[in-house]
């Protein structure tokens, strides 16, 4: 455990070494910092200056390794445009994105789950198949559409809720509900097909010889096994969801990261763009190793093998 | 070890036989969308480009422009059907990059253990990482706005599901029989891939294209409407609904043409995902 651990820290590491030199370069090709810092007034001296003093004039390769030996001591720069500690400036607005993610993958949870498990053990009924072909097609509109379609019912149309900002929890259930529109439908369809499939399965058989009730066969055998697959799906979609929220928070003017990621790079504002990216990064490690754990706690047949 | 593939076997016979009709109804669907598509000068009634001022905000159901006009007094119908071919084109490319790159280098990681594998694990992690907006902004400070560095950004940014997915089946591919034998028959490393390898994965191929065709349609969209997807003023499922946002009271018919245009093509393409699975493998894909 400990080794893979260790292996996972060293690739995440080298993950972020990547990142960082992939992102430098890109924005030194988009752009020179020094004219968007000193704005569109700036003499030719005014520029030569600011070049000087954030060690712009020096070649590359060195202004590289200076950042790298900078970001190793935890020092992320200063944001371009207001002088701020750039991590500080990415932290401060992490709990927003954190909060709306959280929100959205808890009302993914909430609905998926009993409606995953409720279309894996009905049969061919009518309903179901309404209720499967609703999800299908939600599965085909991207939350930004789902957004924009809330925003024109519930904010004009019926002016029941806001649409944009971040202040109170009347302000949260739309940019929910457009992220979870990401997630959830996948994830219903992906436990309806594994409790379906886990429904078939000998254990089951056997269970309901030994005179299981249909509830019990559902909720002691069935969706354990299901739900183990459905973890490995929302480890490896957490990255999709924090993309997702790009748009999302865009579309309802939401204070989070993805918010200023698009800001801080269309300013070129290369400190915070670099501090997002780690941070998003880190992020996304973290999750997957919980779920890894999670797998372990949650599957015996993980726990004696312990690769 | 029989009983259970006879087991499977029998299971996805069963399947198989009822389900064709997915398949079927995906295909004809999406070769409308195709004729659209191709067809698009002939089909649209007016010039997607050539608005009229004095025919701003008609709603649908109008005579001459059946689903309305926008802002600028453009025809929707004719600006949702050139939309259709941009999409189509855009998402086609964008997925035949992304699977031609995650393809090989799936492949590649698979046969070459080693540093070959540590390097492509290392770049396949680092692409999922890489934050694509910030991509596709300098893409455009760069060389501007048009369809293929659109279309590159897509695809370069997308191929590590295929080589995630190649990889892995690849592995389990090159450890049969009929491998081991072509390898101990001499036949080069190469054309085990191509000729061994790869007619195995078919299957799993053509699933993922129509899978990731859908992904890309939605990502298209998503980056135009954010402005940095195609060029604005064009028109594009993605411009339009950004266009829209200005008029959501006045016109909401702005906003439902375009949404709906990419529901449907969305749709149509995971019909089609769907109905290859369960035809070709007898099961649902399980991502």
């Amino acid at each position: 455990m400990a080794a893979t651990l260790l292996r996972r820290l060293r690739d995440l590491a080298t993950l972020l070494f990547g990142l960082t030199l992939v992102l430098f370069v890109m924005l030194r090709f988009a752009g020179d910092p020094v004219v968007v810092m000193a704005g569109p007034d700036a003499t030719p001296e005014q520029m030569a200056l600011l070049s000087e003093q954030y060690g712009l004039d020096r070649p590359l390769p060195w202004q590289f390794i200076v950042y790298l030996g900078n970001v190793l001591t935890l020092d992320f720069g200063q944001s371009m445009s207001t002088g701020r500690p750039a991590m500080s400036v990415v932290l401060d607005m992490l709990p927003a994105t954190l909060l709306l993610t959280f929100l959205a993958l808890g009302f993914t949870l909430l609905v998926s789950i009993p409606l995953g498990a409720w279309l894996g053990v009905r049969r061919r009924t009518l309903p179901r198949r309404i209720v499967s072909a609703g999800v299908f097609i939600l599965q085909g509109a991207p939350g930004f559409v789902v957004g924009l379609l809330l925003i024109q019912v519930f904010a004009v149309r019926l002016g029941w809720l806001p649409s944009l900002g971040y202040g109170t929890v009347m302000h949260w259930i739309l940019p929910t509900l457009s992220l979870a529109a990401f997630l959830a439908p996948k994830l219903t369809r992906v436990l309806a097909a594994n409790v379906s499939e886990a429904m078939r399965e000998d254990h089951i058989r056997t269970a309901r010889a030994s005179g299981a009730t249909p509830r019990e066969l559902l909720l002691r055998h069935a969706l354990p096994n299901a739900l183990l697959g459905a973890t490995a799906l929302v480890g490896t979609q957490f990255a999709f969801l924090i993309s997702g929220t790009v748009v999302i928070e865009l579309l309802f003017s939401w204070p989070g990261i993805g918010w200023l990621l698009v800001e801080s790079t269309q300013t070129l504002d290369f400190p915070v763009v670099q501090s997002v990216a780690i941070v998003v990064a880190i992020l996304v490690f973290t999750v997957n190793l919980l779920t890894d754990v999670c797998f372990r706690l949650l599957d015996p047949r993980l726990r004696a093998v312990g690769r | 070890m029989v009983i259970a593939a006879d087991r499977r076997l029998r299971r996805t016979r069963k399947r198989a036989g009822s389900t064709g009709a997915e398949l079927w109804f995906g295909a004809a669907l999406a070769f409308v969308l195709l004729a659209l598509a191709a067809l698009a000068p002939w089909v649209q009634t007016h010039d997607p480009m050539l608005g009229d001022l004095t025919l701003r905000f008609i709603p649908p159901g109008d005579a001459a422009h059946w689903l309305g006009t926008d802002n600028l007094g453009r025809d929707l119908w004719s600006r949702a059907v050139a939309g259709l071919a941009w999409s189509l084109a855009c998402a086609l490319t964008a997925t035949l990059i992304a699977a031609s790159i995650g393809t090989t280098l799936g492949l590649l990681a698979a046969e070459r253990d080693g540093w070959v594998r540590a390097i492509v694990r290392q770049v396949v992690d680092l692409v999922l990482a890489f934050p694509g907006i910030v991509a596709a902004i300098c893409v455009i400070a760069v060389v501007g706005q048009g369809f293929w560095p659109l279309v590159l950004t897509l695809g370069l940014l997308s191929w590590p599901v295929f080589a995630r997915v190649v990889y892995a089946e690849a592995l389990g591919i090159l450890e049969r029989d009929f491998v081991t034998a072509a390898r101990l028959a001499g036949v080069n490393r190469l054309r085990i891939l191509v000729g061994h390898v790869l007619p195995g994965l078919r299957t799993t191929l053509l699933v993922m294209l129509a899978f990731h065709f859908a992904d890309m349609l939605i990502a298209e969209s998503a980056l135009s409407f954010l402005g940095i997807g195609a060029p604005p003023g064009d028109p594009t499922w993605g411009n339009m609904l950004a266009e829209s946002r200005q008029f959501l009271f006045r016109a909401p018919w702005m906003l439902f043409v375009p949404a709906g245009a990419i529901v449907l093509a969305v749709v149509i393409a995971n019909l089609l995902g769907d109905g290859i699975a369960v035809a070709l493998r007898g099961g649902r894909d399980p991502d």
